[in-house]
């Protein structure tokens, strides 16, 4: 009981220094990408201070809450959105016995906990009562609805190959090929995983309930200091999440030579986010119908064949099924 | 260990609320959440039973209620937005337009 | 008092008290909140019953799916026009007296079931169990279920339609 706890506060704080610097590591890629040198100055060499620095301010700011705000909605979500981020990481395995819980129903866990979090980003849309928050929360329940099926069916394609739920025996049958690397089948899910999670996340090209130009800063406009930090602090957990999952599923997890599990398996995470992160800053944003066509006429036929193609395949003898 | 009794009596109040909420209430979207409330009572009743007998067969049901359930706000809800469309107010007793 | 009846004591008094604040909350946007606390609830009770696999699955479709849609028409109900509907009662008294009887009712039938007196050991792997069941006993519903998807799909198409 009281080793479980403690296990639980290590991990948590783990992760939330880990997601802290990876904004750190974001804007530095950024930078580079458009030829800048990013966060310099804070703390020597290259600015590494720059994400504490940046929570402190957070933290000392003032706190606003609009006068006509739903105030208890309004001061509820930023942590209703920040919850199931961190639960997802109840249930990842980092390394062989590394992890909190491995869950027999573990991707289900994941898929059913992250998708929790839209009802934190729709308290804070209405709660904020602010056209252009609620504009954005009503385009989040739209994206995240329309993308939420794809994601979820993609992530179904390396159970199929695996015949399990549990996420650590979706690993050990990646020992000799990673499910990425899967002719054919391999390479489309992981595009489709790649597409579904930007969408899901809201990242560039698909980042229409933030929209900058058009909805100022989407559902979070009203929020301030604390709130801001807790908000943002869950994006990036999300988008940390997501990405132990796609390495967990599509590259293998701990699964490498050389280097222990856990650093196999947090480079191939960071992968993932970089290799979102390059999208996002090379793509433009996509208006909102195109995004959701994109979703119900592409990407979820697209999905489903190649989900019946795996089943075939797997019904072939092609899996790993224990 | 909580007996299953004690999860079925709590199922039964929970979907005796619900049964409040839809004789009550006049707002077609607060009838709609307590009819989710009363499905919602019946697979705990169910769950609860099914632990009993250590089958899994509740627990299919219980999986059927669900999927069934979500299908029915689907329709249920365009349903109701078009109503309010057309009538531009929200209320049960609009729904009388639907005889003929 | 045990680790597992304190779970439950908790779970079902929030879940009570967000069911009755379902019902009765003023605010539609309130009241959909409460929804998915006594739907989270719920799921809790079911880890408690064994029953993950049901628990991922209430909180995946509810809490991702059913609530989401029903914040939809929340918004699309509520703030297009200016005034927001008052929300009247109705019946109150005719209402309780008739939940009163349902409540009495379910007691009653419920204590007549006759239950194992001792529970039999659960299969092995219960999320197993349920998925061979689905595909072999119960695979007739389960097809019936898809068909019925494609109807609500339909249905749903039909009414978001643009008018000709």
């Amino acid at each position: 009981m009281m080793r479980d706890v403690l296990a639980a506060f290590v991990l948590l704080n783990v992760v939330v220094l880990i997601v802290t610097y990876l904004t750190y590591v974001e804007r530095k890629f950024a930078a580079r990408m458009q030829s800048r040198i990013g966060p310099y100055r804070v703390g020597r060499p290259h600015g590494w201070l720059q994400p504490i620095a940046d929570a402190i301010k957070l933290l000392i700011k003032e706190d606003i809450v609009p006068a006509l705000a739903d105030r208890p909605v309004y001061n509820l979500a930023p942590i209703v959105f920040l919850l199931p981020s961190l639960l997802i990481f109840a249930t990842i395995p980092f390394a062989p016995g590394l992890g909190l819980a491995d869950l027999n129903i573990g991707i289900l866990f994941f898929l059913a906990v992250s998708s929790l979090e839209i009802v934190g980003l729709f308290m804070g849309g209405w709660g904020s009562n602010n056209k252009y928050a609620l504009l954005s929360a009503m385009r989040a329940v739209n994206q995240i609805i329309s993308y939420e099926v794809p994601f979820v069916v993609t992530a179904l394609i390396p159970v199929l190959l695996a015949g399990s739920l549990k996420l650590s025996t979706i690993v050990q049958a990646q020992e000799g090929l990673w499910f990425v690397a899967y002719p054919v089948i391999g390479q489309l899910a992981f595009v489709a995983f790649i597409v579904a999670t930007i969408a899901s996340e809201n990242r560039v090209p698909f980042d229409i309930l933030e929209a900058e130009s058009e909805l100022v800063a989407g559902f979070r406009v009203e929020y301030s200091g604390m709130k801001f930090a807790l908000i943002q602090l869950a994006e990036y957990t999300h988008m940390f999440g997501v990405s132990c999952l796609g390495a967990l599923l599509f590259l293998g997890g701990w699964l490498g030579p050389g280097l222990p599990g856990w650093a196999w398996f947090l480079l191939k995470a960071l992968f993932i986010f970089l290799l979102v992160t390059w999208v996002r800053w090379s793509f433009v944003r996509i208006r909102v119908d195109q995004i959701l066509g994109l979703s119900w006429k592409v990407l979820l036929p697209a999905t489903l064949v190649l989900l019946m193609a795996t089943g075939f395949w797997v019904a072939l003898g092609g899996g790993h099924v224990a | 260990m909580v007996p299953e009794s004690y999860y079925t009596a709590l199922s039964a109040i929970l979907f005796t609320i619900g049964v409040v909420g839809v004789l009550v209430r006049r707002n077609p979207l607060v009838i709609f959440m307590s009819i989710e409330l009363m499905l919602n009572a019946a697979n705990l009743a169910l769950v609860a039973f099914g632990h009993r007998f250590g089958a899994a067969d509740a627990q299919v049901l219980a999986f059927f209620v669900m999927t069934v359930a979500a299908a029915e706000v689907a329709v249920g809800l365009a349903i109701i937005v078009t109503i309010f469309r057309l009538r531009r107010r929200l209320s049960v007793d609009e729904l009388s337009i639907m005889r003929w | 008092m045990s680790l597992e009846a304190a779970a439950f004591w908790g779970l079902a008094l929030v879940l009570l008290a967000s069911g009755l604040a379902v019902v009765l909350s003023k605010n539609l946007f309130h009241s959909v909140l409460y929804l998915a606390l006594a739907l989270v609830a719920t799921a809790g009770l079911f880890l408690l019953l064994q029953a993950e696999f049901l628990a991922a699955v209430q909180i995946l479709l509810y809490a991702g799916g059913v609530i989401t849609i029903v914040v939809f028409a929340i918004v699309v109900t509520e703030r297009l026009v200016g005034e927001r509907l008052v929300q009247t009662n109705r019946g109150i008294v005719n209402g309780g007296l008739v939940s009163l009887a349902v409540l009495i009712a379910i007691i009653i039938f419920v204590t007549r079931a006759t239950l194992p007196q001792t529970p039999p050991p659960p299969p092995a792997d219960l999320t197993q169990a349920i998925g061979r069941d689905l595909l072999t006993r119960f695979v007739l519903p389960f097809e019936l279920l898809a068909v019925l998807f494609l109807a609500a799909l339909l249905g749903a198409l039909f009414f978001a339609r643009k008018e000709e």
